[in-house]
């Protein structure tokens, strides 16, 4: 009898843990869980409907949606993936899909016998099976960027060079007013790379976007310092000192909100100026470099299916579902992406306004899409080991020298480890 | 005093602390050693399928970055000087809340509120204030005129650290008012009134009776916030995520940034290092004080 | 004269102190628009509650408070009463092993959590315990019970062993003894543990953001860190968020006071 208290502990313990489990579904019914990666409060909305509608379709099916806040939502999902349980379709991005068919976490998506398939673009079918040469994930969109500028800010031309883009910078630069949202937090480094390329022309193979089409790495050249030098100097005299630390978030604010004159960005920010207090603004293409050219990978995502699921034929279903003409224009349409659905080809709302700097910059063969090296080993630790790179740059804790000698080395190194 | 050992206490003893150690080896040594045995290995999320043992490979990488280097110095500063006003400022409002007074309780209620929040929400909370375009801590040096322009205080590399350790210090200082408090409240009123009729003044009163008095529980709560200081990512995750340019980086942040890298060996390895850094300051630490303490 | 010094001192702390909350108080009663205006209204042009409101329409902040409410009590309650149980063995008891287990306690406390959560994700999987308040429950327990357990055993050596030895002769069993005699006296301090254990569950942010994701199983830590969104941390519902979120916790706090002054140093005085 002496251990009375504690088994009486015990068993209120256990009986408190049965009380919390989650109920389990009821019969008949099948339950998917989806993941997304990219998420803000209107997205996740938008996918809310999107996900009623394919309820109200199939009634038999109910859609669990995971909306992890889009720092550490990539982690999230591969954290779940590991576990290869309780999750049926996710997002699956560009830096991912790699990663994710390596570890065999994705299903292969059938594509034949979908009439969906033949409706989607040449580019939203190229990219499916970008990785790993199979239909892993159906693209929903693409991004691309732009470049945003105020047009009552006294410039009556935007910037096509990036020389242009920093004179231009600078003179907007006074008192509380910058010129450019800089980018010198997470995701900074990009913007470099983006540079160097541009100064790189012609030499540069857009295949495998950090090589040369003599195989060197991009960050070897004269003219990948020259780009950095420059990066530095538009930090320095054409930005907010803040910026140093900007992301996403910060970038898009510092525009929105009338800090700063130029900004750098995805479609789905002309949604987000549009509905700002900023009413002078347009969009022109990415500035170019010396000798003429600009490069910019096609970013994309899309929905996958998980090659573990319990119920692969639902899944299937709602990543068609999904990627089918009417809710990719209208998932195209509310998050402003590139649409993936040929349909979207004769909707207006893709040709007007702000997109015209996307037709623009599709109709000049000097401004060239390009494939990063996603699928490289050393990719996500470059992601994170550049960006802290890049801060140190900016920041004169590292040179220009030390920067582009270390990124050389890894990306030689890599070209080793893949070939 | 202890009654001896037998067989019924044994079993007594066994069931008393055994749903205790059931959770804490279940659910925090199992997967803790789990993530030691990781630190030997490839272990990178980009690819699983093979995860071979590599030897000392992660830390041989860990310990040739830079970065790491320059974490473990930034530790010592956060540590260091956050300890330091976290202390003294502590001790000092210990001694002003010593003596009843009235009002005393309500007083502490409020001044101890800081305590009743998370590192995660005290960041968010600086990283507001602290702001370089809308925070109130620019506004309020702008109208004082201490200042004539902004300071982006999260956004260099100076001043970034300054601030995360003026919100550790304002998070702190009530937990070392409260132990020191008590332990100031440990001391026995007899000691205090034999050297009254000494005739000691408050000064070497509290030199010579409170001080030694207090001195071995001071050296335990000292220690117990390092350990716990350096432990604490929190704050500085939320306020600046270890930037700009790393110059807030603390080894804790770190071993995050290893993690969501997807490099759980190298992950681990920073874990290793942290813990036996940690072991080895304690050792080292509790030798010093039990050193003194024997003086 | 040092009176004066006093009340100033202590003044100026206070104001320090509560500063940052009547700040946060300020921008929660905000508009949105005047959260980013200068120059920087003290005190809002226009008294909102809007980000009360949407905190309860939009975002279900009722049910995490329901979620975290009962997450820490239920993880407080468990952890209490095994620190009751473990630290009363460790203060009355010397027994092999006995040094050896206070220092594997004692470790725990070194370890950084981000070294064991990989790991511990994968077990919460194979127990099925993910987006389960009854997972987080559980690994709330273990991360609590070496705390718990060392305070509770500070404050054991403070009561006598004369008082139970006095009713152990009386005829009672030694649970007996430890339930009526040794527990009454020892009430602060388990107020103070269970209080301390609650706190600490109630801001959990890392362990809750693993292994929930889950709408119907969120915390309050978890549904406020989703509110740092791609484009812009929301500040007003941040704000108003950390005001609802602490509440409890300060009202609590000013409840018992007392002993949690006494409380949570039994453990470090006694050492």
């Amino acid at each position: 009898m002496r251990s009375t208290p504690l088994l009486a502990a015990l068993s209120a313990a256990s009986l408190l843990l049965v009380g919390c489990g989650s109920g389990s579904s009821s019969s008949g019914e099948v339950r998917l869980r989806m993941i997304e990666s990219l998420t803000s409060p209107e997205r996740t909305k938008l996918i809310k409907t999107l996900l009623a509608d394919f309820e109200k379709a199939n009634p038999t099916i109910k859609v669990e949606l995971i909306s992890p806040p889009l720092d550490s939502a990539d982690q999230k999902i591969t954290q779940i993936l590991q576990t290869k349980k309780g999750l049926d379709v996710l997002e699956v991005r560009d830096h991912t899909a790699k990663s994710f068919s390596n570890n065999g976490w994705l299903a292969e998506l059938p594509t034949t016998d979908w009439p969906g398939w033949a409706d989607l673009t040449e580019l939203a079918q190229k990219k499916a099976v970008e990785v790993g040469g199979k239909p892993f994930l159906i693209p929903y969109g693409f991004y691309e960027r732009t470049l945003f500028y105020r047009t009552d800010w006294g410039m009556a031309q935007p910037p096509t060079t990036w020389e242009e883009l920093y004179e231009a910078g600078k003179k907007m630069t006074s008192g509380d007013k910058f010129g450019y949202s800089f980018r010198g937090g997470k995701g900074g480094a990009d913007y470099v790379v983006q540079m160097i390329s541009a100064y790189n022309g012609d030499k540069l193979n857009p295949e495998k976007s950090f090589y040369l089409k003599d195989k060197r790495t991009i960050f070897s050249t004269p003219e990948a310092a020259q780009a950095m030098d420059l990066f530095v100097k538009i930090f320095k005299e054409a930005s907010p000192p803040d910026s140093v630390s900007w992301g996403y978030p910060e970038m898009v604010q510092g525009f929105t909100s009338g800090v700063t004159g130029m900004l750098i960005q995805d479609p789905e920010v002309i949604k987000t100026v549009e509905e700002s207090s900023v009413k002078a603004w347009s969009t022109a293409p990415i500035p170019k470099g010396p000798t003429g050219y600009a490069f910019q990978p096609v970013g994309y995502a899309g929905w996958g299916a998980t090659s573990f699921s319990e119920h692969p034929k639902e899944a299937v279903k709602l990543v068609q579902f999904l990627s089918e003409a009417k809710q990719s224009i209208a998932f195209a349409k509310g998050n402003s992406l590139i649409p993936i659905s040929k349909q979207a080809q004769n909707d207006p709302q893709f040709s007007q306004g702000a997109w015209k700097a996307y037709l623009q910059a599709q109709q000049d063969p000097k401004q060239v899409i390009t494939i990063r090296p996603v699928d490289y080993p050393g990719w996500s630790q470059f992601l994170v080991d550049s960006d802290r790179d890049a801060q140190a740059l900016i920041t004169g804790k590292k040179t220009t020298a030390e920067v582009l000698k270390s990124w050389d080395a890894f990306w030689t190194d890599q070209a080793k480890k893949v070939s | 005093m202890r009654p001896a050992f037998t067989l019924r206490k044994a079993r007594f003893i066994a069931l008393c602390l055994l749903p205790g150690v059931v959770f804490v080896v279940l659910f925090t040594y199992y997967p803790m050693i789990r993530g030691m045995v990781i630190a030997f290995q490839r272990y990178n999320l980009f690819d699983i399928t093979s995860t071979p043992f590599v030897g000392l490979e992660n830390f041989r990488a860990v310990l040739a970055e830079d970065r790491f280097w320059t974490a473990l110095r930034n530790t010592g500063t956060w540590v260091a000087v956050s300890l330091f006003f976290q202390f003294f400022l502590g001790f000092g409002l210990a001694l002003l809340l010593r003596r009843h007074f009235r009002g005393r309780g309500l007083y502490q209620a409020w001044v101890f509120f800081p305590w009743a929040m998370s590192g995660f929400l005290i960041g968010l909370l600086w990283r507001w204030m602290f702001n370089g375009q809308f925070g109130v801590i620019n506004d309020l040096l702008l109208r004082t005129g201490i200042i004539d322009q902004r300071i982006g205080f999260l956004a260099t590399p100076g001043w970034a650290m300054t601030s995360v350790i003026v919100a550790n210090v304002w998070y702190g200082v009530t937990f070392f008012a409260i132990m020191i408090m008590a332990a100031l409240q440990s001391v026995p009123k007899e000691l205090y009134e034999a050297a009254d009729v000494d005739g000691a003044s408050k000064l070497r009163q509290f030199w010579h009776v409170t001080l030694p008095h207090i001195r071995p529980t001071l050296a335990l709560i000292v220690l117990l916030r390092i350990i716990w200081i350096l432990n604490f990512p929190d704050l500085i995750y939320s306020m600046t995520g270890g930037g700009p340019a790393g110059s807030t980086d603390i080894i804790t942040t770190f071993l995050i940034q290893q993690v969501i890298g997807g490099d759980y060996g190298r992950g681990g390895a920073v874990g290793l290092l942290i813990l036996g850094l940690l072991l080895a300051f304690s050792v080292f630490y509790m030798n010093a004080t039990r050193f003194e303490k024997a003086r | 004269m040092r009176r004066a010094l006093k009340v100033i001192v202590l003044g100026v702390w206070l104001l320090i102190t509560l500063f940052p909350l009547y700040w946060i108080i300020v921008t929660s009663l905000k508009p949105k628009a005047e959260i980013f205006t200068l120059p920087i209204k003290y005190w809002p042009g226009n008294v909102t509650f809007e980000h009360y409101a949407d905190l309860f329409s939009f975002a279900d902040f009722g049910a995490y408070l329901l979620n975290s409410l009962l997450v820490s009590l239920v993880a407080a309650a468990g952890v209490t009463v095994i620190g009751v149980l473990g630290g009363y063995t460790l203060a009355r008891f010397s027994f092999p092993g006995r040094g050896a287990l206070m220092l594997a306690f004692l470790v725990t406390q070194m370890l950084p959590l981000f070294i064991a959560l990989g790991p511990l994700y994968l077990l919460m999987s194979d127990l099925d315990l993910l987006n389960r308040l009854a997972g987080l429950m559980l690994v709330y327990v273990a991360m609590l019970v070496p705390f718990s357990t060392i305070i509770m055993r500070g404050f054991y050596e403070r009561v006598p062993v004369a008082l139970e030895e006095a009713a152990q002769v009386d005829g009672a069993s030694r649970i007996v003894a430890m339930v009526r005699v040794v527990i009454p006296v020892m009430l602060p301090g388990i107020a103070a543990t269970f209080i301390f254990a609650f706190v600490q569950c109630w801001n959990e942010l890392f362990l809750a953001i693993t292994f929930i994701d889950s709408e119907d199983a969120k915390t309050i830590p978890v549904a406020m860190n989703s509110f740092i969104t791609q484009y812009d941390i929301d500040w007003g519902s941040m704000a108003a968020a950390t005001v609802v979120s602490v509440l409890p916790t300060l009202v609590l706090f000013a409840a018992i006071r007392r002993y949690i002054v006494e409380g949570l140093t039994a453990g470090a005085v006694k050492g």
